[in-house]
């Protein structure tokens, strides 16, 4: 029963750095439409950011800030200069632009930083709580909460403010938007910085976990598109609770289910896909959505 | 390079069903052009192995295989609008297909029934599943693919040999028809290829390619024609699927090793940005999309082996920028920017987002509302 | 570019007919294709003043740590060579070494790519890093008669002689590493109980079974369990959280992804399962993954090496290591301190590379063979005591005694028994 509960609490300390990375996408996807591939390189780059400040002597937090600030105008930026190009293309080649945008910005951190492993600091200390013969690190707890506080935030964004509305509607229906007055571009341009944001503190809080590599946030990708699209792509709350259901899942099914195993257990997510998008076509928490003619 | 411009100057002339200038439209239909150039085509692919530098064949082979993987991705995503990211997959499990049955040694036409076969298979039962998702579902339960098949082979080891792979050298050019292995299996790939390409443009041309294109145009409308979508969506995918099979054949010809790696999910990404690149929904593009796969490494690699992520990256975004067609689009970019320039400064400006002419293939459907229709 | 004359020959009738091609193709045919040459002839990619030599690796992608590493020591230690004019070959020309390096981003097709594209312009391929991207060509070297040497994998196939007349692996087969661990223990005489974490990959493989091998039949050892992980893994928590509850006292893992070491080393702290712990020589650098593990809370952090971990305050002033960190900046334009041993790994490579050199006779392929295959007990810069680079024993790499060395808290001390 104690390692029972135990995977289940690692589950969940894996599933918040794929939910923290989730978050981003969905953001992305709630302001503009499209799957960002490259969320995930962003965050990097953030993390490299900060990590250099703090190589140059300023604290961790304050460097991190900074990151912040840097990933707000690169989103933006990146909307401006890339992505408003193909908003209104075809979707399948805004996707492969944001490949290809992942594939420079990993080739960028590893020509200024190198593909050397680099120690970034942790925000929170490794100590160990023990409670009930579970043990879990002040790390994860303190990852997991501003994970959470993020969801809450994002979750209060799109239902409670103007803007989260106003980036809604640019999303549904750029053209109508702008014939009711919004400044459309300035909201996507703010929409994917508030993404890239997301992203650089999901950087810094994985970063010392994953230890700092141009393509540390690759293998997670995949995972955070799984959580993304079972907990509907609408649901800031569904796409954090999908991905430590994913996290738990996988790891209950490689201990106790002896077919899947450790090797096969990254089937998991895929099959919860599949099962519950037949049931629910629109994810665990999304929004239906209706089927225009 | 020079080949690949050679080859696609008359076969656009078999593909280009949507919508090509008038001027080319006449040009084309002349007797002449019509069966001298697919003669002229056939003449030149048949030569081509035997004037060309031993490396010069062995990089067009490779082009000739993921130009192939490409167009069975193009079967169900450019011509039918679904999202699949699981095309490497059918890729590897056809190579390991061949790599076995060459290991048992088996006939090599049994062989290469089999490789069609069972990725036709595997893939059908795959899409009876998916094609009852829509969108972005079915992207994620065909990423699964790859990212499954590659622990899969791995635990299969007595058939796959594990992570260390299956290495099969079974094509050496026939005693007697004084061929270089490379010259022989350019060859071999020239001719399943090329014929993989002819029924592909075949079938999209055909009835079975309207019933794709309507279904990707809109499932609502399809369904009300009386083309179901579920059925159309299984036929692509398996096409698709058996095309990525023939694709892993050629793949055993050419690079004639296979490993886990080989179906890793990063290059399912990759086949995805060739297809986009050469341009969607385009048998053209699609031997575009082979030859940016297989020829921007070694470019990248020529300029700097340290910078390769980086530069592909840049000439990624910088192809999509100017050509968001694809590289399909390029003749009808350059008409259309020398057609501006004789018309005067006026409507200099170039547009801010891509003129739907550029959408090769998708120019009459409207994918993004649709897509979004399914989130 | 003058290996391919036949076709130019071809070219100038293109226009006549493809039948006549045909014929004219087949004529030129003799002529034979990438030139073989006559007896004693220079085989390419060697001239009297200069030799190169191709390396295929990763540059990009989720390997590209290590495989820059490859090419960045080697680089380092020929670079150095050639500052001082070059190096002075067996027939009496002093050459410069000039590395012509590839990405392949651990991509079998590509690697045999970059191999068909380097094959006429080097004289030897070498120090690539990675079992299936070495495994796509090694047919095609042995065909074409390259020579495949002194590369990164502990794959046993590169290292039959038999199999692979052109190939030599130059690290210690995988099952060698587990096996001194192995033996280390079962010579302990004490009870352990063995948890065994290995990756799910040739790699893994080889070292639970050179470890098995070794424990077979000592009453003293059990393996009380097994588990695997796929190297694409971003958590190996699960695994640790099982396995610690295995009551294990020995935990031998067979990891090769730093960060995944890392987080396993914190996470049995945090679960409190502190075994004595095994590790291989890939992933122990003691500054790059030990420290930040946090592992002296653990009795005792066992691993294989025959090269000496420059961030190890021992060897904070020796000499070889000085020189190889200074030339790795210089030359191998590598500025901080790598994490990976696969620099200095490289660096020995290019040493032992030199000391065939010295040897060749004649500026030939089969001759450099002959002039690596005959290397023994040579100790290259960087090596440990009681380590040697030895080519003369059938079916080993170039590499093959390995150190068991313990981890003091700062760097290691080579330990001749276990506790």
């Amino acid at each position: 029963m104690e390692k029972f509960v135990q995977l289940v609490v690692d589950g969940l300390s894996t599933g918040s750095v794929y939910a923290a990375l989730a978050l981003a996408i969905v953001l992305v996807h709630s302001a503009t439409g499209l799957i960002n591939f490259a969320q995930g390189g962003m965050a990097v780059l953030a993390a490299y950011f900060a990590w250099w400040l703090t190589n140059q002597g300023l604290p961790l937090i304050v460097a991190i800030l900074l990151s912040i600030v840097f990933s707000f105008v690169l989103g933006a930026a990146v909307e401006r200069w890339l992505m408003r190009r193909f908003e209104r293309g075809d979707p399948d080649t805004a996707i492969v632009v944001t490949v290809g945008l992942l594939t420079l910005i990993t080739g960028i951190a590893g020509w200024l930083w190198s593909y050397n492993n680099q120690q970034f600091e942790s925000l929170f200390p490794l100590d160990t709580v023990s409670f009930l013969g579970v043990s879990v690190s002040v790390r994860s707890i303190g990852t997991t909460l501003v994970i959470v506080a993020a969801m809450i935030l994002l979750q209060l964004l799109f239902v409670r403010t103007k803007l989260g509305l106003a980036l809604r509607a640019v999303a549904i229906n750029p053209q109508s938007a702008a014939f009711s007055g919004l400044p459309v571009g300035r909201l996507l341009m703010v929409g994917w910085g508030l993404a890239a944001v997301l992203g650089a503190v999901a950087g810094a809080l994985v970063a010392p976990r994953l230890t700092l590599t141009p393509g540390m946030l690759d293998n997670a990708l995949v995972y955070a598109l799984a959580a993304v699209i079972l907990g509907g792509l609408t649901s800031p709350f569904g796409v954090v609770i999908a991905a430590w259901l994913i996290g738990v899942l996988e790891n209950l099914a490689a201990v106790y289910v002896p077919f899947i195993g450790f090797d096969l257990k990254v089937a998991v997510p895929f099959i919860l896909i599949f099962v519950v998008l037949l049931v629910r076509p629109q994810g665990l928490f999304g929004r239906k959505t209706v089927v225009r003619v | 390079m020079a080949s690949s411009s050679k080859t696609s100057g008359p076969a656009a002339s078999a593909s280009t069903s949507s919508a090509p200038s008038s001027s080319a439209l006449s040009f084309k239909q002349r007797p002449w052009v019509r069966w001298g150039a697919p003669l002229l085509l056939l003449v030149g692919l048949a030569v081509l192995p035997l004037v060309m530098t031993e490396s010069t064949n062995d990089t067009l082979a490779r082009i000739g295989v993921f130009a192939v993987a490409v167009l069975g991705l193009n079967v169900v995503m450019g011509y039918t609008g679904q999202v699949s990211l699981g095309q490497i997959f059918f890729l590897g499990l056809g190579a390991y297909v061949t790599a076995y049955g060459v290991s048992q040694e088996w006939n090599i036409v049994l062989v290469f029934a089999l490789t069609c076969l069972i990725p036709a298979v595997a893939g059908l039962v795959v899409a009876l599943a998916a094609a009852r998702l829509g969108g972005l579902a079915i992207a994620m339960v065909t990423v699964a693919l790859p990212i499954v098949g590659v622990p899969l082979a791995k635990r299969l080891s007595d058939y796959t040999g594990g992570s260390q792979g299956l290495s099969a050298r079974f094509v050496e050019a026939p005693e007697g028809s004084g061929l270089y292995d490379d010259q022989w299996q350019l060859y071999i790939v020239l001719v399943v290829g090329g014929i993989v390409f002819l029924l592909t443009s075949l079938l999209v041309r055909g009835k079975y390619g309207r019933a794709f294109a309507i279904v990707k145009g809109n499932e609502n409308v399809a369904s009300s024609m009386g083309i179901s979508p579920y059925r159309y969506k299984v036929l692509a995918f398996t096409i698709a699927s058996l095309i990525g099979g023939v694709s892993g054949f050629l793949y055993m010809v050419v690079v004639q090793y296979t490993s886990p790696e080989t179906m890793s999910f990063g290059h399912s990404i990759e086949l995805l940005v060739a297809m986009v690149i050469g341009g969607a929904g385009s048998i053209v593009g699609s031997i575009l999309g082979g030859a940016f796969y297989v020829v921007v490494p070694d470019i990248t690699n020529a300029i700097d082996p340290s910078l390769t992520a980086l530069l592909q990256g840049a000439l990624l975004l910088a192809v999509l920028f100017v050509l968001p067609g694809g590289l399909v689009s390029l003749p009808r970019a350059v008409m259309r920017g020398l057609r501006r320039s004789t018309a005067g400064r006026g409507s200099a400006a170039p547009p801010t987002t891509p003129s739907p002419t550029a959408g090769s293939g998708s120019a009459t459907e409207n994918p993004e509302t649709e897509r979004q229709g399914h989130v | 570019m003058n290996r391919h004359f036949r076709s130019r020959r071809a070219v100038g009738i293109a226009a006549a007919s493809a039948l006549a091609l045909t014929l004219t193709a087949c004529g030129g045919n003799d002529a034979g294709r990438g030139g073989d040459a006559a007896e004693g002839a220079p085989s390419p990619g060697i001239t009297d003043d200069s030799v190169t030599l191709g390396i295929t690796t990763p540059l990009s992608g989720a390997t590209a740590g290590p495989g820059t590493c490859t090419v960045a020591g080697i680089q380092a230690y020929f670079g150095a060579k050639n500052a001082e004019g070059g190096v002075e070959f067996g027939d009496g020309q002093t050459r410069t070494v000039e590395i012509e390096a590839l990405d392949d981003g651990y991509d079998p097709q590509q690697a045999a790519a970059n191999y068909d594209q380097l094959k006429n312009d080097v004289f030897a391929m070498t120090a690539g890093l990675g079992t299936p991207t070495n495994r796509a060509w090694r047919d095609a070297a042995i065909a074409d008669e390259v020579p495949q040497v002194l590369i990164m994998t502990g794959d046993p196939l590169f290292s039959d002689t038999e199999q692979s007349p052109w190939q030599l692996g130059f690290v210690p087969i995988y099952q060698n590493e587990g096996e001194a661990f192995g033996e280390l223990l079962a010579e302990s005489g004490e009870e352990h109980k063995v948890a065994i974490l290995s990756q799910n990959d040739d790699y893994g493989e080889g070292y639970v079974e050179g470890f098995k091998s070794a424990v077979e039949g000592a009453d003293n050892i059990e393996i009380v369990e097994e588990l695997t992980y796929e190297a694409t893994d971003t958590s190996v928590d699960a695994q640790i959280t099982e396995l610690a509850n295995s009551g294990a006292d020995v935990f031998f893992n067979a990891m090769s992804i730093t960060p995944l070491v890392i987080s396993a080393l914190q996470k049995a702290q945090q679960l409190n399962w502190l075994p004595s712990w095994f590790l291989p020589s890939n992933t122990s650098s003691p500054g790059a993954i030990l420290q930040p593990g946090g592992a002296e809370a653990f009795p005792g952090i066992y691993s294989v090496s025959f090269a000496k971990a420059p961030q190890s305050p021992a060897f904070a002033e020796d000499e070889d290591v000085q020189a190889y960190l200074a030339a790795l900046k210089e030359y191998g334009d590598y500025q901080d301190p790598p994490a990976f041993p696969h620099c200095q790994w490289s660096w020995m490579v290019g040493a032992t590379l030199d000391q065939a050199f010295q040897e060749m006779t004649e500026p030939t392929r089969e001759n450099f063979m002959e002039a690596l295959r005959s290397i023994e007990g040579y100790q290259a810069p960087l090596m440990l005591e009681g380590t040697s680079v030895t080519t003369t024993e059938d079916n080993q790499p170039a590499v093959s005694t390995v150190n068991v060395q313990k981890y003091n808290g700062q760097g290691y001390d080579t330990v001749e028994s276990f506790g």
